[in-house]
């Protein structure tokens, strides 16, 4: 069984310091077994600027299994997939603990993108692109970064000029998306129920 | 809390709250449990400080257990991360270790004090939970110096040993020290909490409970706690009245050996007393370092490598390879705590719990009397039976388990498409001979059909 009151409280905390660590968790849906983090690019690296979505599913006993996480955005990085999103992370597997929590579990993944280990590579293709010729890979990166974590910023503005054009005031549209995770269908539905 | 969310949540949309009616309880109706609703007059988790928060379920430390690293944490919660096949790690700093400690009765007394509101809260939030597992933590009785004290004098019956009675001297002596200092300091030094200095809490008058150093003694210098650590069974003392120096480190109150490695400072504490206690502490401070400074000038050539011994004792826990096939998985001792039990393992014939109640080979020689991890009626006239290690045969059963659970499956499948044609078993057996005799050729075919599979025959009653 989730300990949702925990949960609850991991997400008051992260909520608190948004502006410190810039790192977002919103639930998906209204279960809160199934998150969505939103951590920014670190500076200094191929994703800066870039704003990665983070599909988390809890499983039954955490917080004493570690929470299953995974790209939803698509990133070139030698320990995630590029096809899947799978992140190889140790406290995402063996090394978890249950004193970790989703915003530490984020902040990982955060320091995972501006420190790749391509010995212990995910993503065999992009660890040898990585080791063999580091231009290529960071050019790479940073093109994804600007197609696939970049949109979401071009595609806010369309998503809240559709739901505007629906009729809803704009202050509230904006403010529902961002709630959600800027999933325009679950704040179509926020909207309606209010 | 909940109001708390609710400001929170309508600051973060910028819109007046009566725009949404509905769309928070739609929201958080299904998340926020009783007790978060409960919690509504009561102290917020921000008004607790850091000390008194468990790590692992964020919430007020609920019977805290001080691991031997010094981290705290509730008893379920340190139960529940503890491993039942091999060696925990502390959730914090990851430092191995292989006993299940016993709740820390004093920190468990001090917590109810300061906040007795929110821990009875907590209590019967547990207790609920307690019952749906049906597996109770210890439960304490108002005054938990009677069960201590009950549990000593059991002891000390059972042995005639000279030299414990003249402890229970010493321990009389120490009780009645204990007693005149603390009316003595209720009156003169009793400070208030840290709680009461704030807002929500000068509502409540009920939360403003004074402790007092009378609550944080140490057993052995019937002193504030100086740098406080507490050993597997429980006991605290401050770091400076334990002898380092042993090879075994006993209990100075019930006498219980401390398993391998000398246990950190519990930090955590010790900060809270040191804020709460200024004065005391400086006090106990300078004192405690004008000890070790005169120790250290009367044995200048044996000076005290506290560090290297702990580094030394540290490591001497039994290597995993070795110990494989004697480990007990998922059973633990329920006197000192070693989980999973590795060596010999009895297990109580009479006791009627689920749980059952375990002693490791060396807690059955000593023949150990304290009372279950899981508040069993073990007796003391109980029997006990020597159990074998069940890892491998566990495992094979396991295998033959599922094999039979995987067979019951389609067993149960097949039986249920039977009874799905049963109603049409008639019609299948007549077209099935029906097509037998309109095609020859595929007799073969049919019959194998119509007598090892019924699905297929199924599928020719599909098209009718």
């Amino acid at each position: 069984m989730i300990d949702f009151a925990r949960v609850q409280k991991e997400l008051q905390e992260c909520t608190k310091d948004i502006e410190a660590s810039g790192i977002r968790v919103t639930p998906k849906s209204d279960s809160l077994s199934h998150l969505v983090g939103i951590i920014p690019g670190p500076i200094a690296t191929p994703y800066e600027g870039g704003t990665f979505q983070i599909d988390i599913t809890l499983p039954d006993g955490y917080p004493f299994e570690p929470p299953k996480m995974q790209f939803a955005t698509k990133v070139w990085h030698p320990n995630i997939s590029s096809q899947s999103g799978a992140i190889c992370l140790d406290i995402l597997k063996d090394q978890w603990s249950p004193a970790l929590t989703l915003k530490t579990a984020l902040l990982s993944v955060q320091a995972l993108l501006s420190a790749p280990q391509p010995d212990d590579p995910q993503d065999a293709v992009v660890a040898q692109q990585y080791l063999r010729d580091y231009q290529t890979f960071a050019g790479t990166a940073r093109y994804w970064t600007e197609t696939f974590a970049k949109t979401s910023s071009l595609g806010v503005e369309e998503k809240v000029q559709k739901l505007v054009e629906m009729g809803f005031p704009e202050a509230q549209v904006r403010s529902s998306l961002e709630a959600v995770g800027w999933d325009e269908n679950l704040a179509l539905e926020k909207l309606c129920s209010g | 809390m909940f109001l708390f969310l609710h400001r929170h949540f309508f600051s973060l949309l910028r819109i007046p709250s009566q725009f949404f009616p509905t769309f928070t309880s739609l929201t958080f109706s299904t998340t926020l449990s009783m007790a978060d609703y409960q919690m509504l007059d009561d102290v917020d988790a921000d008004d607790i400080p850091h000390a008194f928060l468990c790590c692992v379920c964020l919430d007020l430390l609920h019977k805290p257990i001080v691991l031997s690293c010094g981290h705290v944490s509730c008893f379920w919660c340190v139960h529940k991360s503890m491993n039942g096949f091999r060696e925990s790690h502390c959730p914090i700093c990851r430092r191995p270790y292989y006993h299940f400690p016993t709740i820390c009765e004093m920190l468990h007394q001090l917590i109810m004090k300061i906040y007795p509101a929110a821990y009875k809260k907590r209590e019967s939030q547990i207790l609920e939970e307690e019952r749906k597992i049906g597996l109770f933590s210890p439960q304490f009785d108002s005054l938990t110096c009677g069960s201590q004290a009950d549990i000593k004098v059991e002891h000390l019956e059972e042995s005639a040993n000279g030299q414990l009675n003249t402890i229970t001297k010493n321990d009389k002596v120490v009780a009645e020290l204990i007693l005149e200092e603390n009316s003595e300091v209720v009156r003169s030094t009793s400070v208030e909490s840290l709680n009461s200095l704030q807002d929500p809490c000068a509502q409540k008058p009920q939360n403003q409970e004074k402790i007092s150093v009378a609550d944080v003694l140490c057993r052995v210098c019937t002193q504030l706690l100086f740098r406080p650590v507490v050993l597997n069974c429980g006991h605290a003392f401050c770091e400076s009245c334990i002898n380092s120096q042993v090879e075994t480190l006993e209990c100075e109150v019930c006498q219980f050996l401390q398993p391998k490695g000398f246990p950190n400072v519990c930090l955590e504490l010790d900060q809270f007393l040191k804020e709460q206690f200024p004065e005391e502490y400086s006090l106990r401070r300078d004192s405690v370092q004008l000890e070790l400074e005169l120790a250290k000038s009367i044995k200048h050539d044996n000076p005290t490598s506290c560090s290297n011994e702990e580094g030394k004792k540290g490591t001497d826990l039994p290597r995993w390879g070795e110990v494989a096939s004697k480990v007990h998985c998922a059973v633990g001792c329920d006197s000192c705590g070693m989980y999973p039990i590795i060596g010999d393992r009895y297990k109580c014939k009479d006791c009627l719990e689920e749980v059952g109640f375990d002693l490791c080979g060396d807690c059955y020689n000593t023949r150990s009397k304290r009372p279950g991890r899981f508040n069993q009626q073990h007796r003391p006239e109980h029997k006990f039976q020597l159990v074998r290690p069940q890892m491998f045969r566990n495992m094979r059963l396991g295998v033959v388990t599922e094999m039979l659970e995987e067979g019951s499956t389609t067993f149960i499948i097949a039986n249920d498409e039977g009874s799905d044609s049963s109603d049409d078993i008639g019609a299948i057996l007549e077209f099935s001979s029906d097509a037998r005799e309109s095609d020859e050729d595929d007799s073969d075919v049919d019959g194998r059909t119509q007598t090892n599979d019924n699905r297929t025959d199924q599928n020719y009653s599909q098209p009718t």
